[in-house]
């Protein structure tokens, strides 16, 4: 899974997602890509699901990118805890995905497999997606 | 290159936020023309027109021949942005083309006999490094793209524009010998060959067995 290597503070507010995305919103490797359309908190667990899913689809042939990358710790407290006593340990990596943003890019396949392989990545997200393509030169 | 396509556009006398997003709600697209030592022109074009020569490919090396209330301009585009979730356009620039003039223009890159090249047959991934090279071109001989010839090629090989055959009359605006295309190895293929190695290695092993 993905991860940060280091980090400079361990815990970080909540934050909310606002706006559209400003960069990230156009296929820059691939020919075929996934592009977020609501604003979301993307962890780490769902990037790679996704990913495996798309390369199993693949048959592991052509390539794929992950444009995005979880480096926003999320805390949370243990169950039966009373409220207080500070913030609770980082349990995992997320990424916070605003609408537009291209999300995974692929090349080197056909279209229908392209479209079936982000299908599939798609489902194990936690994020409405839209399948798009280079527009044609 | 292709003919040149006639677009028509009215000016606009208002710019701005507001006037470009009144403009965009009546179904037009705020556009610029501007260059070739004259004053900027903010004309408004139909969106669904634009939007449809934008996906309709090779947008950004056709020469258009715009007509603002009986005046024509010969413009290239230079760039669109496009709505980041939608991807509908938002506004066109267009520069000013005068004749005889040398422009910077991205061509695309198109490559060919990759059915009958030996390194893509063989599973290798053709992975593009560079989809559009900048050349500079007349303003009257705008390819439309640059052929890449695959044949030949092997898994591992690189592609340099050194090796590719430019339009005449053009020169990539980059001065070094740089990568266009590479045949890369995809990630699976150690790993296939070697379960396949595995299996057959089995198979004559139960073979064996067998006839012992």
């Amino acid at each position: 899974m993905l991860s940060p290597k280091k980090t400079k503070f361990r815990k970080q507010f909540k934050g909310r997602i606002h706006g559209v995305a400003k960069g990230g919103t156009d296929l820059n490797f691939g020919q075929y890509g996934l592009k977020a359309l609501d604003p979301e908190r993307v962890n780490a667990r769902e990037i790679e699901a996704a990913r495996r899913a798309i390369t199993r689809e693949m048959k592991r042939m052509g390539r794929v990118w992950i444009r995005i990358f979880p480096d926003v710790p999320v805390s949370s407290k243990p169950t039966e805890v009373r409220m207080g006593k500070g913030k609770g340990a980082p349990e995992f990596w997320a990424c916070r995905v605003k609408p537009g943003r291209i999300m995974f890019e692929i090349d080197g396949v056909s279209e229908e497999i392209a479209r079936e392989a982000l299908r599939l990545g798609a489902a194990k997200l936690s994020v409405r997606t839209r399948f798009v393509q280079r527009i044609a030169e | 290159m292709t003919a040149a396509k006639q677009l028509k556009a009215v000016a606009r006398d208002r710019v701005g936020k507001g006037a470009a997003r009144a403009l965009r709600r009546n179904g037009q697209l705020p556009a610029v023309i501007y260059g070739d030592g004259k004053a900027a022109a903010p004309i408004a074009l139909d969106a669904n027109m634009m939007n449809r020569l934008i996906y309709a490919g090779g947008f950004m090396t056709t020469i258009f021949e715009v007509e603002v209330d009986g005046k024509t301009h010969r413009v290239i585009p230079r760039d669109f942005a496009l709505d980041p979730v939608k991807d509908f356009p938002l506004h066109i620039d267009f520069l000013r083309v005068a004749a005889g003039q040398t422009l910077t223009v991205d061509v695309p890159v198109h490559f060919i006999n990759g059915e009958t090249s030996p390194g893509i047959k063989n599973g290798g991934v053709l992975n593009v490094v560079r989809h559009t090279v900048e050349l500079e071109v007349p303003a009257d001989r705008i390819p439309e793209s640059i052929q890449v010839d695959l044949a030949g090629t092997q898994m591992g090989d690189s592609i340099h524009i050194s090796s590719v055959t430019l339009p005449q009359g053009t020169k990539p605006t980059i001065d070094r010998d740089f990568t266009v295309a590479t045949i890369a190895t995809p990630a699976g293929l150690g790993a296939a060959v070697e379960a396949e190695e595995a299996a057959v290695a089995e198979a004559q092993k139960a073979e064996a067995e067998k006839s012992e």
